[in-house]
C-alpha cells in the first residue's frame, strides 16, 4: 500500500508528533510528582493492550489463518483465554502452541507466553472474532481484548501490523448509549487529563502544549514583534529590562487565551466555528503576507511611533512601556488564534461540557505562558545579542519571510482551489529559488559555498517548474504534482467522481436515515463555512481508495450549514465538536473505537477507520 | 501595521473579542448535556457498595479488582497492610471482573455476603486464594472460611437487581476512565493503574489529604 501525505496532514503530523511527546513528557512528570518524587521506581505506565499483544494474522491459501502475537518486553498473554469464534458466536477451533509455565503463589499454575506466539486459526466463512488477554508483568491484567477479523477474500485486508486501528469490541472499550447510535467513549484531552490528576496535570498538560506550539511557525511573527519592541531605539536594553518587557508580553498574550475561554464558558458556545470562518483564516493568511513583505524590505515594520517614543523613555516612561508590550502581547494572541485550533478546541470542549469556567480559562493561560517561554527566554538573554544589522540578518530575514508566505499559502490553501494553491507554491519556490541564487553566475574560482546555494537554488526552481506544470493540468497535490498527467484510471464517467451522501441537518432525520440502513454507515459533520471541509471534499471523496474503502457504508453528511439549536443537538447527539468530524459506526450503530476523525485527515486514516466498521 | 497606534491596537483586539462574545451570546443556549466522567459521589460512594477500613475515614481508596487477577492478591495483603495502620481509611473494592465466568460467580457470592455482614470474611477468603479460581475452589474456600455457601447464593439472589446494578456501574465507570485493567486504584482524585507498594499507597494517601 503507497500513500503519499497530502501536504497540510504531513504538516499537521509534523505539529502533532511533537505535541504528543510533550504530553506525554508533563503526564509522567505529573504521575512522578504523584508518586511523592520516586520517578526512578515507578513502573512504566501499561501500553494499550492492542500495542502489548500486537496481532498480526496471514490468511493460509487453505483458507486457514496464521495468527502471531507479538509481546510486548514485560508483558505477556494467556494461553488458555486464546479464543475464536465466528460472528454468531459458535466457537472455532484454535491450534495453539504450549507456553512457559508459569507458576507462583499468587499465579497458580498457568501457561502463558512472553515475547510471543503464533496460532492456527481453521477455515472459517465470514468475519471471524479473535479474543486474547494477558498482563504486564508485576503491573496489571487486562481485560479481553477482541479483534474482529475481515472474511478472507473479503477487499479488506486485516493490517500487517497490529498498530492501526481496527475494529474492536471488548470491555476496556466500553460505549456511552445515546438513542440510536452508541458513540465511543473517548473522552476529550483534557477529561483524560483531568480524571488522571486533576487540575494540576491539566495545566501541566497545556502548559506543554504551549511550549511546543512555541516551536511552530505561528510563533515566529512574535520573535520580530518582540525584537522591535526591546530594540528601541538605540537597541541595548539590559537583561532585567529585557526580561521584565518580555514577561509582561507574554503574560498579556496569556490573558488573552485565558479571556477567551471565559468567553466560550460564558456564552456556553463553542469558538471553533468563528475560528474556522473563512475571514478569520482570510485575514490571518493577509497578516502573514504583510509580515513576510516586511521581511523582505519592502517596507520597515517598526512599532507604532507613540510606543516606540515611550520605549525611549521620553514622557510616560516606565508604565507606559509596560502597558505597550501588554497591548502587543494581548494582540499576538489574537494573530495565534487559528494557528492553535486543537487544544484550543479540546480546552473550550471540556468548557462547554462541564461549565468549569476557572480550569479551562487556565489551561489556557497556562497554554498561553508555555508558548512564552521562548520569548521571555529570547527577550531576556536574547536583547544584547540580537544581531547587529547586516547581511547575515537580511538572510535570516529572508528565510522568515519564505517561511511566513508558506503558512500564507496553507491557510489559503482551504480557500482557494487546489490548482491555484499549486501555482502559488511554485511561485513561492521560484521566488526562493532565485533569490538563493539558483541563476546566479559562478566564478570559475567560486568557493564551496556559492555552489551549494547554486544548487540549492536551481532545485527549487526545478521543483517549482515541475509544481507549475501540475498546476497548469489541475494538480492539487504539492507532494504529487504531476498527478494530472497520468491517464485517467478507468473512470466510466465524470458523475462518478461524486459519492453518494444522504444530508441531515437535524436528529430526528439522522435517526431516519441511519434506520434505513443495515450495514455500516459513516457521518461527516460538514457545513458550507467550515473551509477545511471543503479541502477534504476535493482531496478525500474523489480518492479511489477512499472510496474502495467506503464502498457499501452508508454516508451520511450532518449539514450545519443553518447552525441552530436543532445543529446544535446534532453536535451534542455525535459527541462532536463541530465539523469536520467523520463518525464510523457499525452494522450494530457502535461507534468502533479510535475510528473517529477530526480535522482534516489523510487518506490512509480515512481508510483504516473505514475498515474498523466493516 | 505602520500606523497603528496603541489605542486603535487595544480597541481592535477588545472590539474583537467583544464582537465574538456578542455573536455568541446570541446564539441559541446549548442543550444541557449529561456528563460523560462518573462523579466523585457515584465513585466513591456508591450506596450498594460494601466499605472496608474504617467507614467514617477521611480518605477513599477505591480498588477496580478482580478475585483472579494475581497482582490484585499479591498486592491486597499490603493494601490491608496500610489500610490498618492509618486507620482512617475508607476501603472501597469495586468488583471488575474480567477474568470471565469464575471471577463473576466470586464477585456475586462475596456481594451475597455483605448481605449477610460478612462481606470483610468473603472478601478476604477469596483474596488469600492460589491461583485460578472454578466454582468448586470459590465454594471450599467460602466454607472453609466458616460461610454457608447456599446462604450467600440466596442473599445474592434476593437483591440481584442490587449487586447486578453495581457490577454494570462498575464496569462503567472502569470504561469511563478508561482504566486499562486489575488493578486500578483512585485514591483522592488521583488514578493510579497498576499495583503499588507500600509507599506508594502512603503516598498517594497523604497526597489525598492535601
Amino acid at each position: 500500500m503507497t500513500r503519499t501525505l497530502s501536504y497540510p496532514a504531513a504538516l499537521r503530523r509534523a505539529i502533532i508528533a511533537p505535541l504528543l511527546v510533550a504530553l506525554s513528557l508533563a503526564l509522567v512528570t505529573a504521575a512522578a510528582l504523584a508518586q511523592g518524587g520516586d520517578a526512578f521506581d515507578r513502573q512504566s505506565p501499561p501500553m494499550d493492550p492492542r500495542e502489548a499483544f500486537a496481532l498480526a494474522v496471514e490468511p493460509q491459501p487453505d483458507g486457514s489463518r496464521l495468527l502471531r502475537w507479538d509481546v510486548a518486553e514485560g508483558y505477556y498473554l494467556y494461553r488458555e483465554y486464546l479464543a475464536a469464534e465466528t460472528e454468531d458466536g459458535r466457537s472455532l477451533p484454535l491450534e495453539t502452541a504450549p507456553g512457559v509455565t508459569k507458576d507462583d503463589p499468587t499465579f497458580g499454575t498457568v501457561e502463558v507466553y512472553f515475547y510471543g506466539t503464533e496460532a492456527r486459526l481453521g477455515a472459517a466463512e465470514g468475519p471471524v472474532r479473535v479474543t486474547y488477554q494477558g498482563c504486564q508483568e508485576d503491573g496489571i491484567c487486562y481485560p479481553p481484548v477482541t479483534d474482529t477479523l475481515p472474511a478472507i477474500g473479503a477487499a479488506a485486508t486485516w493490517p500487517a501490523a497490529g498498530t492501526e486501528p481496527a475494529a474492536v469490541e471488548g470491555p476496556a472499550e466500553s460505549t456511552v448509549s445515546k438513542g440510536g447510535i452508541t458513540l465511543a467513549n473517548e473522552g476529550g484531552l483534557l477529561d483524560g487529563l483531568s480524571a488522571r490528576g486533576g487540575p494540576f496535570l491539566v495545566l501541566a498538560g497545556f502548559f506543554g502544549f504551549g511550549l511546543l506550539l512555541a516551536f511552530t511557525p505561528c510563533v515566529f511573527p512574535m520573535f520580530p514583534i518582540l525584537a522591535g519592541l526591546l530594540a528601541g531605539q538605540d537597541g541595548t536594553v539590559g537583561a532585567r529590562r529585557g526580561a521584565l518587557l518580555s514577561g509582561t508580553y507574554v503574560l498579556a498574550m496569556a490573558a488573552a487565551f485565558g479571556l477567551l475561554g471565559l468567553i466560550a464558558a460564558w456564552s456556553g458556545q463553542n469558538l471553533q466555528v468563528a475560528l474556522q470562518s473563512p475571514w478569520a483564516v482570510g485575514i490571518v493568511a493577509g497578516v502573514f503576507v504583510a509580515l513576510a513583505l516586511s521581511m523582505f524590505g519592502l517596507y520597515e515594520m517598526r512599532l507604532p511611533q507613540a510606543w516606540t517614543g515611550r520605549l525611549s523613555g521620553i514622557g510616560a516612561g516606565r508604565g507606559g512601556t509596560l502597558g505597550g508590550a501588554a497591548a502587543l502581547g494581548f494582540t499576538s494572541a489574537l494573530i495565534m488564534g487559528p494557528c492553535v485550533t486543537a487544544p484550543l478546541a479540546g480546552a473550550l470542549l471540556y468548557i462547554a461540557r462541564t461549565g468549569d469556567a476557572w480550569l479551562g480559562a487556565g489551561a489556557l493561560f497556562a497554554l498561553g505562558l508555555g508558548q512564552g517561554v521562548p520569548l521571555l527566554i529570547a527577550g531576556t538573554f536574547g536583547a544584547r545579542m540580537l544581531p547587529r544589522a547586516g547581511a547575515w540578518m537580511e538572510g535570516v530575514k529572508a528565510a522568515f519571510g519564505v517561511v511566513f508566505l508558506a503558512m500564507a499559502i496553507w491557510l489559503g490553501g482551504r480557500l482557494l482551489p487546489g490548482p491555484v494553491t499549486l501555482a502559488l507554491w511554485a511561485a513561492l519556490l521560484l521566488g526562493a529559488g532565485v533569490f538563493i541564487g539558483g541563476l546566479d553566475r559562478l566564478e570559475p574560482g567560486s568557493g564551496t559555498a556559492p555552489r551549494i546555494r547554486k544548487t540549492v537554488g536551481l532545485a527549487a526552481i526545478l521543483a517549482a517548474g515541475i509544481m507549475g506544470l501540475g498546476a497548469a493540468t489541475s494538480a492539487e497535490d504539492p507532494m504529487r504534482p504531476l498527478a494530472g498527467l497520468r491517464p485517467v484510471e478507468a473512470a466510466p464517467g465524470v458523475a462518478d467522481n461524486e459519492i453518494a451522501f444522504t444530508p441531515v441537518t437535524s436528529v430526528p432525520q439522522l435517526d431516519a436515515a441511519l434506520a434505513g440502513s443495515d450495514g455500516p454507515s459513516m457521518i461527516y459533520v460538514t457545513a458550507d463555512w467550515c473551509v477545511t471541509c471543503k479541502v477534504i471534499e476535493r482531496r478525500l471523496w474523489p480518492d479511489p481508495m477512499v472510496r474502495e474503502a467506503l464502498a457499501g457504508t452508508t454516508l451520511i453528511t450532518a449539514d450545519l450549514s443553518e447552525f441552530d439549536a436543532e445543529g446544535q443537538a446534532l453536535l451534542d447527539h455525535l459527541g462532536s465538536v463541530g465539523p469536520p468530524t467523520m463518525v464510523f459506526l457499525d452494522a450494530e450503530g457502535r461507534e468502533a473505537p479510535g475510528s473517529r476523525l477530526i480535522g482534516e485527515p489523510g487518506v490512509e486514516e480515512v481508510v483504516a477507520s473505514a475498515r474498523a466498521i466493516r | 501595521m505602520t500606523n497603528l497606534t496603541r489605542r486603535t491596537a487595544l480597541t481592535g483586539g477588545l472590539l474583537a473579542m467583544g464582537g465574538t462574545a456578542l455573536w455568541t451570546a446570541t446564539r441559541p443556549a446549548r442543550a444541557q448535556e449529561q456528563p460523560l466522567r462518573p462523579t466523585i459521589d457515584e465513585v466513591m460512594f456508591d450506596p450498594a457498595n460494601p466499605v472496608l477500613g474504617n467507614p467514617e475515614g477521611d480518605v477513599t481508596i477505591v480498588e477496580f479488582f478482580d478475585y483472579q487477577c494475581p497482582y490484585c492478591k499479591a498486592n491486597h495483603p499490603v493494601l490491608n497492610e496500610v489500610v490498618e495502620a492509618d486507620d482512617n481509611v475508607r476501603l472501597v473494592m469495586k468488583d471488575w471482573p474480567i477474568f470471565g465466568a469464575p471471577s463473576v460467580r466470586a464477585a456475586q457470592l462475596a456481594l451475597g455476603a455483605a448481605s449477610l455482614g460478612s462481606y470483610l470474611t468473603a472478601n478476604d477468603a477469596l483474596m488469600a486464594t492460589e491461583g485460578r479460581l472454578d466454582d468448586a475452589l470459590i465454594e471450599e474456600t467460602l466454607t472453609k472460611a466458616g460461610l454457608d455457601v447456599a446462604a450467600l447464593d440466596a442473599a445474592y439472589g434476593e437483591n440481584r437487581d442490587k449487586w447486578d446494578g453495581l457490577l454494570t456501574r462498575n464496569g462503567a465507570q472502569a470504561a469511563a476512565f478508561q482504566l486499562r485493567g486489575t488493578p486500578a486504584f483512585i485514591i483522592g482524585t488521583v488514578i493510579y493503574p497498576g499495583a503499588m507498594d507500600k509507599a506508594g499507597l502512603e503516598n498517594a494517601i497523604a497526597m489525598a489529604r492535601g
